[in-house]
């Protein structure tokens, strides 16, 4: 009997044990994904809640009124069109066509779901409609205006499809958010529903791209970090490297000789980078990649940003030399790729992407305030200092020229990124790149989807955004 | 002993008893829930009804019907919590839809009281169980074959049958049945009535394709069996069986392989069959931590809100932290029923009181884990609170064993003390006389 009773506790433990495992699991999906789940276009529940509730403001970071809801309960936009057509994609349409917009992803704070009782109960007393949160974002709406027209106006990106990211790399606040074609949130019809660029998506967060040549900064942290004489090593590069039948080319097809790791970064020389990739192994190199976010859930408190990957199963040697200069299913966001730039930038700490500044109720009472927090380190100071340099060199003598500012100093990486779409061969001209200045804390990154050359096409637009930061930036 | 004296409590204390004050305090729940449905919009009289008659209901079955046996009146009141808010959850989710189910439910759970009543008067005064037993088994087994001969198929699988315009399940109504006899016995330590009776019980529910239920029969026996000898290898190759029988059939069938992919991720198959779990997440997530209140929210948007997603309703309504609180109830009842088969004298009772105990656990834990997405999720009940009234009157049989069982070790103990006294009595007799 004794021992029955001991074997009655074993499994009276073994069911308690399942429902707590589960009750723990329920619990942390509901804090990780819960907010997710609730902003989800799916969920009917936020929109019937609009019916109750007046939906709060959105404010960018100056102040500007984004969004804002009438006496009819009807939502409104900024006036002037430019500008709301630059937003539209940060605030996400009435309509729910553009994914994971703050209007529907704080629906939460917007709708008032996180007012209190006692709130809600003066509401009901005083007989109003009860009014939702006001939220204040970190972006910048001019900059993002500004980046539109750049787009549009410029001789080489015209008519492109593109992104381009802005963020603080040591706070972590995104300050613009851009995908291009951007459309009038007052006016979708048939015409934008239907049409073949897709201006619903937001290529900034949701596009998985390759890389190119921007992925080389991870090419090269990681020959630093596993090679010994990675800064000292002298590789040839006769223009073309033969890997099993395969034969690895520039861009431009060019032959650069003897060079060594700086100036094969500064130049961009491919044929460098895939002996770099296998002689530092697909695994090491696989594992410097995760360390700078490749791989991983992205599951930011804000921001809902596509995964980007570095491929895991078995592969050959032709695709691990294509890795080395982010080719061969290495795919990444926009929005990525400037938190990589931006973690080079601030000492090899990428912050987590921010975009909720403030909130408050319509009381005034602060519900949430701005707190930045570290995502990950990607690598030690040391190798970042290195690369610092490295990529300061690619804008001052390589292959970044186009994003000089007079007055700056501006660190950067080119990519120009072999691609097929819809079968076609085309190349996504590629821009990262950050200022060196305590006062300017900024990262960029550029995308422009079948620009071509990153330095001819993609860096003059990061140059354009450098110059704006350096001119309206609040020191 | 020849004179008559009335039995003395084992514990008498003169403070108030803490299980009358929560009582109280659920029976006020209910009434205050009942009217706000009720007096929310138009007055419904129906509510108004409910608001009274399922205290009433929680009374009767906590306070009052103790009074004639000894109970364990912590379970009892857990149960009856759990029954209470299935009634109030179906109500609530009634009003606009034009459907009864708070109403029915609420007369299942008055049946489920009498089941469970019917339990415990079986448990406590039946000594001579063999001829039961072999009845329980050809009518089990009668039961177990309706649905494949005369079922009809509700979501997938045949497990329903109609008597009389009442549908019913029998799987539901075995499931007593096959605790007693796997008790019986195994108790006796006879190995192939209850093996063929439970692989019998298996393979109908694998032809009926009742998943979920096949997995809680399973699961019990093995658990019962593993209580009963001890036998490590032979339950560890059980697991191994049971796992390599999941991977088999995850081989085999289609729609078994389509609910683990709906599992991974619901949301890529949210216009067809993910919806389901797509819309319980949504519903979890915006109750948030304290829910969106009571008859509040949009449950109705979730598929069979009513019986599988319930979990997911009360999340909605009450809050996660709520339904936190719901498993831990599940987690008190589960304690209280290992410390009734633990105190249990007869290896007959010990083992009926733990099988009872482990089913309602293993059940719970299907349902939650599927409903949080822990496992895939299978159709099966929530016990006592889950829309259907085979299954609710089943859990308060199951209760009903346990209090039998619990009941018979109040006995036991007053019984003991009875001697011991009595031994007392007779060697110091003035004393005895004094008092």
């Amino acid at each position: 009997m004794k021992q029955q009773r001991l074997r009655f506790r074993i499994l009276a433990f073994v069911v308690i044990g399942l429902l707590g495992v589960a009750a723990v699991y329920g619990a942390y999906s509901v804090t990780m994904y819960g907010s997710r789940w609730f902003s989800s276009a799916k969920n009917t529940r936020y929109r019937s809640a609009k019916r109750a509730v007046i939906q709060g403001d959105i404010v960018d970071r100056n102040g500007i009124v984004l969004a804002s809801t009438d006496s009819e309960g009807k939502r409104t936009y900024q006036s002037n069109l430019a500008s709301r057509r630059a937003v539209v994609h940060l605030l996400g349409d009435a309509d729910g066509n553009v994914a994971n917009g703050v209007d529907s992803f704080q629906a939460n704070y917007l709708l008032g779901f996180e007012t209190g009782l006692s709130e809600r109960v003066s509401a009901l007393i005083r007989g109003e409609t009860r009014r939702g949160d006001n939220v204040m974002i970190t972006a910048d709406s001019k900059l993002c205006a500004e980046i539109v027209s750049t787009f549009e106006n410029g001789e080489k990106t015209k008519g492109l499809n593109g992104a381009a990211v802005v963020m603080n790399y040591k706070t972590g606040e995104v300050l613009a958010l851009v995908s291009l074609p951007v459309f009038d949130p007052l006016k979708v019809d048939e015409s934008v529903k239907t049409d073949n660029n897709h201006p619903f998506w937001n290529r900034a967060t949701q596009s998985t791209l390759p890389p190119g040549s921007t992925f080389k900064i991870i090419t090269a942290v990681s020959s630093m970090q596993n090679m010994t004489d990675a800064l000292t090593h002298v590789y040839e590069c006769t223009g073309a490297t033969q890997v099993m039948d395969h034969i690895i080319q520039d861009y431009g097809k060019e032959q650069h000789g003897k060079l060594t790791l700086q100036k094969a970064f500064r130049v961009s020389c491919n044929n460098t980078f895939a002996q770099i990739a296998l002689t530092v192994g697909d695994d090491k190199l696989r594992k410097t990649a995760e360390s700078f976010g490749f791989n991983q859930n992205f599951l930011f408190r804000d921001v809902v940003v596509e995964n980007s990957n570095y491929p895991t199963t078995d592969r050959n040697n032709v695709e691990i030399a294509w890795s080395g200069a982010g080719q061969s299913k290495v795919v990444a966001t926009p929005l990525h790729m400037c938190m990589v730039a931006a973690a080079i930038a601030n000492d090899g700490v990428m912050m987590e992407p921010r975009l909720l500044g403030r909130v408050e109720s319509p009381t005034k009472v602060i519900r949430q305030k701005f707190t930045q927090k570290v995502y990950t380190t990607a690598c030690t100071p040391e190798i970042a200092a290195t690369m610092q340099t490295y990529m300061k060199d690619v804008v001052a003598n390589g292959t970044g020229s186009s994003a000089q500012v007079s007055g700056l100093t501006i660190a950067g990486k080119t990519g120009s990124a072999e691609a097929s779409v819809d079968g076609k061969e085309t190349t996504h001209a590629w821009f990262v790149g950050y200022i060196a200045d305590e006062s300017y804390p900024y990262a960029v990154s550029v995308m422009v989807e079948g620009g071509g050359s990153g330095g001819g096409v993609a860096a003059p637009v990061a140059k354009k955004i450098f110059q704006y930061l350096k001119e309206n930036a609040k020191k | 002993m020849s004179k008559k004296r009335p039995r003395p409590r084992v514990k008498k204390s003169n403070k108030r008893h803490p299980d009358r004050q929560l009582v109280s305090a659920m029976m006020l729940f209910y009434f205050s829930a009942f009217m706000l449905i009720s007096l929310n919009g138009e007055i419904a009289l129906e509510g108004m009804a409910l608001s009274v008659v399922v205290p009433a209901f929680i009374y009767i079955a906590t306070m009052w019907l103790p009074r004639f046996f000894p109970a364990d009146k912590l379970l009892l009141a857990i149960a009856n919590f759990l029954c209470a808010l299935g009634v109030l959850i179906l109500y609530s989710t009634d009003q606009g839809a034009g459907t009864t189910r708070g109403m029915q439910q609420a007369v299942y759970y008055g049946v489920g009281i009498g089941v469970m009543l019917f339990c415990i008067l079986l448990v406590r005064y039946i000594r001579r169980w063999k001829f039961l037993i072999n009845l329980m088994m050809v009518g089990a087994a009668i039961l177990m074959v309706l649905p494949l001969a005369i079922g009809t198929e509700q979501g997938g699988a045949t497990n329903w049958i109609n008597v009389g315009g009442t549908s019913l399940q029998p799987s539901e109504v075995v499931k007593l049945a096959l605790l007693l006899i796997l008790s019986y016995y195994m108790s006796r330590r006879r190995f192939t009535p209850w093996f063929v009776f439970a692989v019998f019980c298996l393979g109908m529910l694998m032809l009926q394709k009742d998943l979920g239920t096949a997995l809680i029969y399973y699961a019990t026996t093995l658990f019962m069996f593993y209580a009963s000898t001890g036998n490590l290898p032979l339950t560890g190759l059980g697991i191994v069986g049971g796992a390599g029988a999941a991977v088999l059939g995850y081989q085999m069938f289609a729609h078994v392989k389509k609910r683990v992919a709906i599992w991974r991720n619901p949301w890529l198959y949210y216009e067809t069959s993910g919806y389901q779990i797509a819309q319980m997440l949504m519903a979890i997530a915006s109750g948030g931590l304290f829910g969106v209140g009571l008859g509040l929210g949009a449950p109705r948007v979730i598929p069979v809100y009513f019986t599988d997603c319930i979990f997911a309703v009360i999340c909605e309504q009450f809050g996660i932290i709520f339904g936190m609180l719901v498993l831990v109830m599940y987690v008190i009842l589960i304690l209280r029923g290992t410390s009734i088969a633990s105190a249990a004298r007869h290896s007959f009772h010990a083992l009926l009181a733990m099988g009872a105990t482990a089913m309602l656990g293993i059940q719970t834990f299907i349902i939650i884990g599927g409903v949080l997405k822990l496992i895939p999720l299978t159709g099966v009940t929530m016990p006592f609170v889950s829309y259907g009234g085979t299954s609710l009157v089943s859990c308060m049989g199951l209760i009903g064993l346990l209090q039998g069982v619990a009941s018979v070790n109040q006995d036991d103990l007053t019984y003991d003390y009875d001697i011991s006294h009595s031994q007392q009595e007779e060697s110091m007799l003035p004393e005895a006389e004094h008092e």
